[in-house]
């Protein structure tokens, strides 16, 4: 009996060492091989920081950064915005079909990105002549995130107590001045942790976009994607250096937020 | 101008809540029914109820959160029907408080302030006496998370209170308190009302609170007010089934008058037994419904070898077997099954007034009542 547990924990420990192994590895190879001086960036041949400085000499690269981070930018504020509206009215109005609006708004997350990414394409050159570049990159951005924004402020305010709002207007705030002093605040933190789990999300996005983006508007992961045709480059290493940590500095920042206002209205 | 005749106050027993037939309904549910009150300056007022009475919406539709179908609310006067909250003349101290998390104590009270623009000064001078009052120095820089129940009042009571307002609605501001706590804020909120004097309309679901705290006392249930009167009047003549049960005037015999004499009426029950009670002056004969009597005015005997007779005229008196004992530690809670009544009788048998010989259950006892103590019971 003892030893049959042993097995077991052995392989399930094991198991879980691959996991971490596979889903860990691969990012660590990147950011040291970002600093290696091996020019196919497969080897360690030495400390340097050259390729962070041909990454910032390289027009191409410096374009595509700039586009992804205007692009991920006006994602964040519009969705946030939106999603916050959008969340407040399915949590506190009551209509015929709000069920119905409520769950239709997980349909662009669970949509496979190919179908979205095609049918927005379609969408905006068949139907309403949307100009391919930044206006339809940012409006497909905006479509598949103001969801994770909605989730993440409905998400809050289940655990809301809403007499706050009722408290204010009684003490002589009107609608807007509640909303300013008592609602938004109380509100903010899980905007902001909508805002860090939505800019990586806009900012990592290759398929749709690569669907919507038509000619000569590349973001950073479309053309990390043309570069892989000369097979890995130690830019590219350093490209996806740069992505790692801006995720991470994203979602750390999220995680913190979060943890704040859950002690805040526990 | 009948007070300034009478030599009182212009102000004193001005009427400061004015509700005049209001009807609020809710998807087919009336919720409120054609419910009128005039509620006076300084009083401290109950509106008691089982949950669901309506007692809260009318709270609600005075405080402005809600809006009714009918009638006029005024408040000192004005007409506030049309007003929203934060234009009527009054304050609400919610059930669980809602007081701002993000604030700290002192920034919960002054919210009202700040809202009216008064100057920096002027707010911390206020908000300071309110803290005074409600007795919470020491905790200004505090959160609501950092509070205590009893504080979180406190503050709510503070909040409300610092924007002086005509009437202070509390929205079964006890509730969510334990019970030795709960008895502590009866102390305190009485205080506090004599203090500064504002008006108190109280919502709540028990009845010692309502007995206890207020001048006057609203029994409502699905909608209506059924009785408005003193404590007393309230607890020791309830004027329908139920208010009498609800007050716990738990023993009612159901029944119609049959004659009135010597100022008394005589009541058949429907087991066909006579009952005296005292003639209420307003109560028509065809009009009344039964009588009830509290379990703390029945007697408990052994039956003696010797029958004494009761004169019906001035006692009321049956044969019974004791069903069951609850002892209560002060008293004891005893049910006697009669013949006269489907439902067994309740008395409250307190220690001093204790019988010689232990009551068992199974026992034969004779009930007794002087018949002055019955309470007639309107339809």
């Amino acid at each position: 009996m003892r030893r049959k547990k042993d097995i077991v924990s052995k392989v399930l420990g094991g198991l879980s060492f691959l996991i971490y192994f596979f889903l860990w590895a691969p990012v660590i190879v990147i950011i040291v091989f970002s600093f290696s001086s091996n020019k196919y960036g497969v080897r360690w041949d030495g400390f340097t920081l050259k390729w962070y400085a041909a990454l910032l000499s390289n027009e191409a690269v410096k374009d595509a950064l700039i586009r992804s981070l205007i692009v991920a930018c006006v994602t964040v504020v519009v969705s946030t915005i939106i999603g916050t509206m959008t969340g407040y009215g399915l949590y506190k109005l009551h209509f015929k079909g709000k069920q119905f609006l409520r769950t239709s708004i997980v349909l662009p997350i669970v949509f496979p990105s190919v179908v979205t990414g095609a049918a927005l394409l379609v969408f905006f050159t068949r139907f309403i002549q949307i100009p391919l570049g930044y206006p339809s990159i940012i409006i497909a951005h905006i479509v598949f995130s103001t969801p994770l924004a909605v989730f993440v402020i409905l998400g809050r305010m289940q655990r809301f107590d809403w007499s706050w709002e009722e408290a204010a207007m009684d003490l002589g705030a009107t609608r807007i001045r509640t909303f300013m002093r008592v609602t938004g605040p109380t509100l903010f933190p899980a905007i902001v942790a909508s805002a860090m789990l939505i800019f990586p999300w806009s900012f990592d996005d290759f398929v749709i976009t690569y669907f919507v983006s038509g000619i000569g508007s590349t973001t950073l992961p479309i053309y990390v994607f043309s570069q892989l045709r000369f097979g890995a480059t130690p830019v590219l290493n350093t490209i996806g250096t740069l992505f790692v940590a801006l995720t991470i500095v994203a979602l750390v920042l999220m995680h913190f937020l979060q943890k704040k206002s859950e002690s805040t209205y526990a | 101008m009948t007070e300034l005749s009478n030599g009182r106050k212009e102000n004193h027993g001005a009427v400061c809540l004015d509700v005049k037939d209001v009807v609020k309904r809710f998807s087919g549910v009336t919720a409120v029914d054609h419910v009128s009150v005039q509620i006076k300056d300084g009083e401290i007022f109950s509106l008691l109820g089982p949950s669901g009475c309506g007692k809260s919406t009318l709270l609600r539709l005075i405080a402005g959160l809600e809006n009714q179908d009918l009638g006029d609310i005024r408040i000192a006067g004005e007409i506030v029907n049309d007003l929203p909250p934060y234009k009527r003349d009054c304050s609400t101290v919610f059930q669980n408080h809602a007081l701002f998390p993000l604030m700290t104590v002192t920034g919960n009270i002054g919210f009202g302030l700040v809202e009216r623009r008064l100057s920096k000064s002027e707010i911390k001078k206020k908000v300071s006496e309110k803290i005074d009052l409600v007795d919470l120095g020491g905790m200004e820089g505090r959160r609501p998370d950092q509070l205590s129940g009893g504080q979180k009042q406190r503050v709510a009571l503070a909040r409300s209170l610092v924007l002086e307002p005509k009437i202070l609605l509390l929205d079964e501001p006890l509730a969510a308190l334990d019970r030795k706590l709960r008895k502590e804020m009866q102390v305190e909120l009485k205080r506090i009302q004599r203090e500064v004097g504002t008006t108190f309309l109280n919502v709540t679901h028990d009845q010692k609170e309502a007995l206890s705290l207020s001048d006057r006392i609203a029994v409502m249930n699905e909608g209506k007010f059924l009785q408005i009167g003193t404590p007393d009047e309230i607890y020791e003549t309830p004027r329908t089934i139920f208010v009498a049960s609800f007050m716990g005037a738990s023993n009612i015999f159901p029944g119609k008058a049959v004659s009135k004499k010597n100022g008394a009426i005589e009541l058949e029950t429907r087991h066909g037994s006579r009952i005296f009670a005292p003639v209420t002056e307003d109560a028509a004969q065809d009009e009344i419904a039964g009588i009830s009597v509290h379990p703390e005015m029945i007697r408990i005997e052994l039956p003696a070898g010797n029958e004494q007779q009761f004169d019906a005229e001035k006692h009321t008196a049956f044969r019974g077997i004791i069903k069951e004992v609850f002892y209560q530690g002060n008293f004891s809670e005893i049910s006697v099954l009669i013949k006269e009544s489907d439902m067994p009788l309740t008395v409250f048998l307190t220690r001093g007034a204790g019988l010689e010989t232990p009551i068992s259950e199974g026992q034969d006892v004779i009930v007794s009542w002087e018949s002055r103590r019955n309470n007639v019971l309107r339809k």
